[in-house]
This record gives structure tokens, sequence and C-alpha cells, in this order.
């Protein structure tokens, strides 16, 4: 087993897949620094918001000069790079404390909400996809496309809305907003009930995309003549579906799940934002409403980071899994030619 | 064998867009005028689809902010369009660093979720209306088109008549106009309606959210952005009304894009397990 990892390929597969990711997050900082400075007129904006026509003239410039807005801007993110790579991202204007406290005290409940949704679409809509090859064309097939083309059409907030005024308002069996009631941190019952609602929308609201591409994906596979040969061989088509068909299909349905991450994490976010639940997400749109730039624009790098992160991981194991992929580094990172 | 065409799908768009282009003939009331007294009233003969927190008629709200929605999702989608084809196309055309460089770039724009970025930029813009939220949204949707243009012109420069084109002394926009844009106009068109799709629901989920169009601005998010006052009094139409105008449009859009995707696959499957 350690023969296997100390081999030669494998470590400089890790060790180029880290270079390549530190590299990513690098540019993506310069880019969302850059987005950040943007704010046109006075750059003070960028840090206090509508504050700053509150505050003396003298004061403006005093702050300028603290916060080094004087400087040119590659010097300003010089100093900010230096600052990140020791830990510290500033402060957050609007909650007046460190930008990294603030969301350590949330990430949890985000990677909670946002893992659960991911795993729940992960299978189910493998589950799906091939009940639907399955029964192709059939009654039961085409009534789930129906229904799940306008499920996927339904914006996310207006679906939470909905369930809020079903389930919340009308029936009033689940709770509306937060991650748990007043006093109940600890109650794993309490964290679920609040849990149930915004776990719907986030899966419902992305179920059936790629639901619909492992059916099409396998409805391919299922076309191929190898199809032919196994049904030959008299193995019975459920056989070959589940046998042959799906080993086919499972690796560009990883890949897709990689590239599915950030399209379900911003639908988390949304839906954090309308429930409430304390979060990245619903920290995000705070933000955004309070002008706190320096917040948003942590938020924006750490979630570009993590998918980055997992986009890496599921190449290397697609790349493991499925021998086609396999190309320039027989253990590590898979790379893919063509782009 | 080809698809069916979406019939019902592209009369319903059809009906809404020109209802809300029309929406003077329609509309009962001022969608503007906020009537004090008649706060927060179910549907019924004067309202026909009730009225919001402010007092103001939402049968004549939704054709007259239809309008606005329907605006951003155009413009939003012409200037991402528009982005899309420029770098796809350059990326195809240009020497592989330069490619690497562009499309690295898009894969990192990529990996920040779209609204998210939305929200930072328009956050960071400040205070929105109409196009500059356009222009925001637009410039957030433009990545993953661009990379199918690329694709598509990868493979077009290989053709002998783009080559032939090039040879004669065709300039970059002379092929990119002339040659390369009618082959990849069909898989563009259809990510098109996709981008108008998603320009809709970013408009809508910005302004509920409220950091996109304020409340005066009647549009189809800021109209649900009474939700939350709403949800409190149990004025279910305040949210049921605007939120089946939007799902429907999206819902046709959809069913076109899908439409223009292409021919279905009609060979017979291999599986045999049917009669």
């Amino acid at each position: 087993m350690w023969r296997k990892f100390l081999r030669r390929s494998y470590i400089i597969g890790i060790l180029h897949n880290a270079v390549k990711f530190a590299l990513s997050v690098f540019a993506l900082s310069v880019l969302v620094f850059a987005i950040s400075r943007l704010a046109p007129g006075d750059p003070l904006y960028a840090y206090y918001g509508e504050r700053v026509e509150k505050m003396s003239a003298a004061q403006q410039e005093e702050a300028m000069e603290r916060l080094g807005l004087r400087e040119p801007i590659s010097a300003q993110y010089a100093r900010w790079l230096q600052g990140a790579v020791h830990g510290d991202f500033g402060i957050s204007y609007q909650y007046k404390r460190d930008v990294k406290e603030v969301i350590a005290a949330r990430i949890g409940n985000t990677l909670l909400l946002g893992g659960l949704g991911f795993l729940l679409i992960f299978a189910l809509a493998l589950l799906l996809g091939l009940f639907c090859a399955w029964r192709e064309d059939r009654a039961a097939d085409r009534l789930i496309c129906k229904i799940g083309t306008v499920t996927s059409c339904i914006p996310e907030f207006w679906l939470s809305l909905l369930l809020i005024l079903v389930f919340a308002v009308w029936l009033d069996w689940l709770p509306s907003s937060g991650a748990y009631s007043v006093g109940e941190e600890g109650n794993v019952a309490d964290r679920a009930a609040h849990l149930i609602l915004p776990l719907a929308v986030v899966v419902l609201g992305h179920l059936w995309y790629y639901a619909f591409q492992v059916r099409n994906r396998l409805l391919e596979e299922v076309r191929a003549d190898y199809v032919l040969l196994a049904r030959m061989k008299g193995l019975s088509g459920r056989q070959v579906l589940y046998r042959h068909c799906l080993r086919g299909a499972l690796p560009s349905y990883l890949s897709m799940m990689s590239v599915a991450l950030p399209h379900i994490l911003g639908g988390t976010y949304v839906v954090e934002a309308v429930f409430s639940y304390p979060g990245i997400g619903t920290l995000a749109y705070e933000s955004a409403r309070y002008q706190d730039y320096n917040l948003l624009m942590v938020v924006s790098l750490l979630t570009g980071a993590l998918v980055i992160f997992c986009n890496m991981l599921a190449r290397t194991v697609s790349g493991r899994i499925d021998p086609r992929m396999r190309m320039r580094f027989t253990g590590g990172g898979g790379e893919v030619g063509g782009l | 064998m080809k698809k069916k065409v979406p019939v019902l799908s592209l009369l319903v768009l059809t009906g809404i867009v020109i209802s809300c282009l029309a929406c003077g003939l329609i509309m009962t009331k001022d969608p503007l005028y906020m009537d004090l007294a008649h706060c927060n009233e179910a549907p019924g003969k004067e309202f026909l689809f009730g009225t919001d927190t402010m007092g103001r008629d939402i049968f004549s709200m939704i054709w007259y902010g239809g309008r606005i929605s329907l605006t951003i999702g155009f413009l939003a989608t012409l200037l991402s369009t528009a982005l899309a084809v420029l770098v796809g196309s350059v990326s195809g055309c240009a020497p592989a660093r330069m490619d690497g460089i562009l499309m690295r770039l898009t894969e990192l724009i990529l990996s920040v979720p779209g609204l998210l970025l939305t929200v930072f930029l328009q956050a960071v813009f400040g205070g929105a209306n109409v196009y500059s939220l356009s222009v925001v949204i637009g410039l957030t949707g433009w990545m993953s088109m661009a990379k199918v243009v690329r694709t598509e012109v990868l493979q077009l420069n290989h053709t002998d008549y783009v080559l032939a084109a090039k040879c004669l002394g065709g300039g970059f926009f002379h092929v990119l106009f002339r040659h390369l844009a009618p082959n990849f106009f069909p898989s563009v068109l259809f990510m098109a309606v996709m981008n108008v799709r998603n320009a809709i629901v970013a408009e809508s989920t910005l302004s509920f959210l409220g950091l996109g169009l304020p409340v005066e601005v009647v549009s189809w998010g800021s109209m649900l952005s009474l939700s939350e006052n709403a949800l409190l009094t149990r004025a279910w139409w305040i949210i049921l009304v605007p939120g089946l105008f939007l799902t429907a449009t999206l819902l046709c859009l959809t069913n076109l894009g899908n439409y223009m995707r292409g021919s279905a696959n009609k060979r017979h499957s291999n599986l045999g397990c049917r009669e």
C-alpha cells in the first residue's frame, strides 16, 4: 500500500496540483481585489459605505492616509496579500470584528446545508436518471421529465417562499427561519427541523438538471454496440444497464458533478438568505447590503477556492476510476487534454 | 426524426411579451398609484389579482413590471452574448499561450457562483437601476457560452474554407462574421435563450433580496421583495401571482431553448427491454 503512495509519479501529481491550486487562488485574489476597488468615485466608500458622508474632510483625509488608499493599487494589493498570507484578512466593517472570526462562526452551517444538499442531489440524481433511462419514453419517464422541467424552472427564492407559505405559515409544521430555536443550539431534532425546508429547496432546485443529464448520458450508452454483445451473452437488459452502461456513464457524471459545485453552492447561498439561515450566504447578502466589501471579497475568494479545490479533487478521482482519462500523470491529476 | 415545436410555450411566451409591451391597453389601474385605503386586499372584482402591501394593483403591476424584467433579461443577454462571442472566438483563434490564459481566466471567474459574483459587482457599483443591473448581470453571464464558442471555433478553424478565407487575406472580424458565426450560431442561440432565463432569475433574486431594483421600480423581482411582509399578513397573492408569471416565463424559455438545442437522439435502444 505504502509503495503505491510513494510512487514518484504520484508525488509529482500531487505537487503539480498543489502548485496549480496556489496559482489559481492567487489569480482569483487579484481579480476579487480589483473588483472590490472598482467602486466608482470615492474609494473610502469601499470601506465605510454611506458613513463617509457623515465624516468631516479632515476625518476623510486621515482615514485615506491610515488605510493606505493614497498608495497605488498594486501596493495596496501587496499589503493585503501580506496580511492574508499570515491569516489576517482585515476587519469586517459591519460586524466590527475580524473577518476570519465572522466567517468561522458561520461556515459550519453552510457546509452542513450545502454538503448534505450536494450528497442528496448526487445520489438522487443518479437514481432518478437510472430509473428514467430504464423506463425510457414510457409514461413514468415522460411524467417525471415534465415535472422535473417545471421544478428546475422555479427560481430558488420563490420555491423557498412557497414552502414557507405552505409548511410554516398555513400548516405551521416547520420553522420558517434560522438554524435553531433560541436556546436550543445543541438540540439535534430542532436543528433537523430547521434544516428540512432549506434542504428541500436546495435539492429540488438542482435535482432534475443533473438527473436529466444522467438519463441522457445513459441513453447514449444504451445505444452502444457493446450492449448488443452483452445481451447476446445472455445478460438481461437490467443487468446490462446496471453493470455496463452505468459504469460507462459514471466518470462523466463525476466530472459533471464537480462542475455542479459552484451552482449548488450559489443556490445554497440564495436559500440561506431567504431562510435567514446563519451561514456564509446570508453573510454575503448582508455584507452587500451594508457595503461591507472587505467581507464580501473574502467570502467570494473562499468560495472560489473551495470550488477550485473540489474540481481538482474530482478530476483526480475520475482519472483514477476511468482508464480513458489517465494521460499525463498515471497517479495524480488526470489532466484532460484539449483545454 | 425532428423534435416537436413547443407550440404552447411559444404561445404563452408571445402572449406574455406582447401583453407586457402593450401594458397600457391591459392595465385596469395605475400600477404606481399607492391606494392606501386598499392595502393587502385579496383578489376580487375591482383588483383582479389583489393589491400589495402598499396598495398598488397587482394585476396592472404584473404587465408593467414584466416589461422591466424582460428588458433586463434581453439587455443582459445581449451584452453577455457579445462578450462570449468575442472572448470565445479570440481564444479559439489565438496562439496556444494566449488561448490558455483566456481560458484559465474564464474558468477562474466560473469558480465563483454566478449570483455571488453578481451581488458583489452590484454592491461595488452601488445604486441599481435597470441599465446598471443589466450590465452587471451581463458581465457575469458570458463564461459558459464563451467556452462553447471557443470549442466550435477550434473545430471550424481547421476547415478548408476558413483556411482559404485567411489565405486570401480575410481579417479576424471578416472571418468571424462571415465564416465562423453562421456555423456556431445554432449552439449560441440555445445558450442565449438560457442566458435570458438566467438573467431574469438573477434580476428577480437580487431585487427580492433588496440588492437590485428598489421597491418603487416595479419588476417581478421587486414585487416579490414585499413577500416578507406578505408572509406575516398571510397575503398569499402577493407571493403567488408574480412568482407564477415569473416561473411560466422561465418554463417557456427553457422549452424553447431545449427545442433549439437540436434534434433528439432517436436511434433504437439496444437494451431491448421493450417489445
